[in-house]
């Protein structure tokens, strides 16, 4: 590939968009969580425009043609992305960087050729919207401990749990589903990763009023689900290693395992709260600049572990999931403190404002959704316990789950006396 | 720090590292923090040597980079000297050569800069007054007298004052602020040597009854350095940042194996989750302040834009995250960090005074504002 490849690959790929997108309305920031809900007549339209991209050969640029892609460089990816920015192309909320960001690059890695051949070019073409069936209403940060069970029944599998945390289920087609297919093995031994389409008897799906007001998160119900062998992703009980895959692009890791960098310059000073603090005719006093610039260089400061987090893993210095948990818990703490900042300058002009009006409620709505980052796809605790066990080396704790059967844990679990060893 | 070192900065890296542990390792930092002076006389020679005073003057003056990247040279060498909190002058003294490389008149260039890097002299650097403010040319004043100058006032937090021949002096002037290239050993100069919270390095207070200078003093425009003292703060202030990486990164490591081979309740501390907890967190402030004083050294051998706001940046967040990062190590150490024999308090010592010099945190963030116009 010469520069002149791509340099003709982007006056292509300007033309193209020129002639078939509509331009962003530059106007329209960054949408706020809890207030900018998809529908899924909005989403049907969506799809349309991501049809256009697939048929123009633009979705799925650096995946395999016989998977629907292109099988060009991520060079070609990065060129596309530059021209099609000012442009308005598909978005499908959450569910929509689930899909491409997590469920299908993890389908890439481990899901059977037949697998792939029947779902990624639907999913490039925008037909599939998946999300994930992982966390359950009794099992989040110990994702290993989940109780969904999928039983055997001839050539089939039988479904029946319940699943939870699924951003955007009410409009998305498939749910990747983590079940339990062995109790009588240790936990992280029992696995098995199955699609299920959200349209199957037995599946049920319940949007979650949040505290925000909006109900992007669903719960599932699968009642005696019945599932073929071709619906498997991976191999059976092998489950925890595809969970592992995916919990990496989770964080934000690309194919190679490198995390994305962010952009390095600031640009200017933390616009929102400085607006904010404006409002409430506060932004002469020392305290509240203090703050203002507390969380303008928190911001700063994250985006330059990111690049470093990303050094360490590119140069072979530390374990990948490792230190990927330092912009985990870099995020899950750096929020919440940002947006308690956010209440507490804005004083009375964040608590209440005119009814509809976004820039009003936005500082309670960013607190609200303040603890997400500690919370959502692994705690900060569970951050803490990967950089003290897998970067810093530090000895692990007792085990009570790891090595026996997982019915006996579950059974020891509720008859807790805190007794260990042999009595 | 910089995970991409070239072989020529590896090699000042490992011959600094080298010669800081033959001539002056911890127990030898010490024996210096209990003497008077607090620097043995050769050592600075020594260092010298190795191109320590050099590394942020072009070639033209006596000086030279590695790399080309001079800033993430001499931030090579800070880290190492923090590592093991080395005593002397190294950051004031590579402001005042960066300053008359970049603004001294022919005679400083020609005289007083080979002395300074060839570590024959010391020369430091009076920005703050005496109650620590960084306002530039906080503390004293200059005023024309028919023929010369008079400076008056009084500078505080001068590192190694009493073992100086000169003093880069920041001033304000009816005409703006100015700076000075004093003789320590001027009529009216006074140099009172102070004790203080960080025993690895001295500083002083020197006060200025009415010191008779002449234009050649003058360390570029009178009247017309404001723009160079900016830069000299953000000199020393990278610098300062990456000997704190330095002394950060030591006590950490010490702190983290001390979490596992001390035991309790049946246990090596570090097993519980109480414990490592802190330690994760202690370890996020580490690569989050390394991260973000390699954007500072990027910035300035860059010379970005906004070069001022990332070092401010830096400044901020390195100052608060390096005393709580030595707290949380003496945490982790309990009784025996509360010890004079145990290193623990030296780096407290020297990471509390770092987050103070050069600008505390609220200052730098306070300026971040101003920077931005608002």
């Amino acid at each position: 590939m010469s520069a002149n490849d791509l340099e003709e690959y982007r006056l292509t790929a300007r033309k193209w968009l020129e002639g078939n997108l509509e331009r962003r309305d530059p106007d329209v920031g960054p949408s706020l969580r809890g207030v900018d809900h998809k529908t899924v007549e909005g989403i049907a339209l969506e799809r349309v425009i991501q049809r256009k991209v697939f048929d123009a050969g633009y979705a799925g640029i650096t995946w395999p043609t016989e998977y629907g892609g292109q099988s060009l460089t991520p060079a070609h990816e990065a060129v596309f992305n530059e021209e099609s920015r000012p442009f308005r192309t598909a978005d499908f909320g959450v569910a929509g960087g689930t899909t491409m960001g997590v469920c299908a690059r993890t389908m890439l890695v481990h899901a059977s050729p037949d697998f792939l051949r029947r779902h990624i070019p639907r999913i490039l073409a925008g037909e599939e919207l998946w999300v994930q069936f992982f966390s359950e209403p009794g099992a989040g940060s110990d994702l290993a401990g989940i109780t969904t069970r999928a039983t055997r029944d001839g050539e089939e599998w039988i479904l029946s749990g319940s699943k939870i945390w699924s951003s955007g289920a009410y409009y998305a087609d498939y749910g990747m589903c983590l079940s339990r297919t062995d109790w009588d093995v240790p936990k992280h031994r029992g696995l098995t990763w199955f699609g299920v389409k959200v349209d199957l008897p037995g599946v049920t799906v319940q949007p979650v009023r949040e505290i925000n007001g909006d109900a992007e998160f669903c719960q599932e119900f699968f009642d005696d689900v019945r599932l073929s062998e071709a619906d498997v992703i991976g191999e059976v009980n092998r489950g925890w290693t595809v969970a592992q895959t995916m919990l990496v692009f989770e964080r934000g890791g690309s194919d190679s395992g490198e995390v994305r960098p962010r952009p390095t310059r600031p640009k200017g000073l933390a616009p929102d709260l400085v607006a904010l603090a404006r409002r409430a005719g506060r932004d002469k006093e020392p305290y509240v600049r203090q703050q203002v610039a507390r969380a303008h260089i928190n911001d700063f400061a994250a985006a330059q572990l990111a690049r470093r987090v990303g050094g360490l893993i590119r140069t072979g210095r530390g374990n990948p999931a490792g230190v990927a948990s330092y912009g985990k818990l870099a995020t899950g703490t750096f929020g919440a403190l940002r947006a308690r900042i956010g209440m507490e300058i804005g004083r009375g002009g964040a608590l209440v404002w005119e009814p509809g009006q976004l820039d009003g409620m936005a500082p309670s709505v960013t607190y609200l959704n303040g603890r997400l980052g500690g919370i959502a796809g692994g705690t900060n605790e569970m951050q803490r316990n990967g950089i003290g066990e897998r970067v810093l080396d530090l000895p692990r704790e007792p085990s009570f789950d790891t090595n026996r059967p997982f019915n006996e844990v579950v059974r020891a679990a509720a008859n807790w006396t805190g007794a260990t060893g042999s009595a | 720090m910089d995970l991409d070192l070239s072989d020529d900065q590896q090699l000042l890296r490992d011959t600094s590292a080298r010669f800081i542990e033959d001539r002056c390792p911890l127990p030898h930092v010490r024996e210096l923090a209990a003497s008077a002076d607090g620097v043995d006389p050769t050592y600075g020679r020594q260092a010298a040597d190795l191109g320590w005073y050099s590394l942020l003057v072009d070639e033209e003056h006596g000086g030279g980079s590695v790399s080309g990247k001079s800033f993430a040279d001499a931030a090579i060498v800070a880290l190492e000297r923090g590592r093991y909190l080395q005593p002397g002058a190294f950051v004031p003294g590579n402001v005042v050569a960066w300053a008359l490389a970049h603004y001294g008149n022919d005679e400083q260039q020609a005289k007083v800069l080979p002395a300074v890097i060839a570590g024959e002299r010391v020369a430091t650097w009076a920005a703050a007054d005496s109650s620590g403010s960084w306002e530039p040319g906080a503390g004293a004043t200059v005023e024309p007298t028919g023929s010369g100058l008079r400076l008056a006032g009084a500078k505080g937090l001068v590192q190694d004052a009493h073992l100086a021949e000169w003093l880069l002096v920041t001033a304000a002037s009816p005409t703006g602020l100015t700076q000075l290239l004093v003789p320590a050993g001027a009529p009216g100069v006074e140099i009172v040597r102070l004790d203080g919270l960080d025993i690895t390095r001295r500083f002083c207070t020197v006060r200025f009854s009415g010191v008779e200078l002449t234009p050649a003093d003058v360390v570029g425009e009178l009247g017309g350095a404001a723009a160079g003292i900016d830069r000299e703060m953000q000199v020393a202030a990278v610098l300062t940042l990456a000997e704190s990486i330095g002394a950060m990164d030591q006590d950490f490591t010490v702190a983290l194996d001390y979490a596992k081979v001390r035991t309790a309740f049946g246990r090596p501390i570090g097993s519980f989750q109480a414990m490592k907890h802190m330690l994760a967190d202690t370890s996020l402030l580490l690569e989050s302040s390394k991260a973000i004083v390699t954007a500072a050294i990027e910035a300035l051998d860059e010379e970005a834009e906004n070069a001022a706001e990332v070092v401010s940046m830096a400044k901020a967040y390195v100052g608060d995250s390096a005393i709580e990062l030595a707290q949380n190590c003496f945490q982790t150490f309990g009784g025996i960090g509360f010890t004079w024999e145990h290193d623990q308090h030296l780096y407290l010592r020297r990471l509390t005074a770092d987050s103070s010099l050069y600008g505390e945190p609220a200052w730098h963030r306070e300026r971040i504002w101003q920077l931005y116009g608002l």
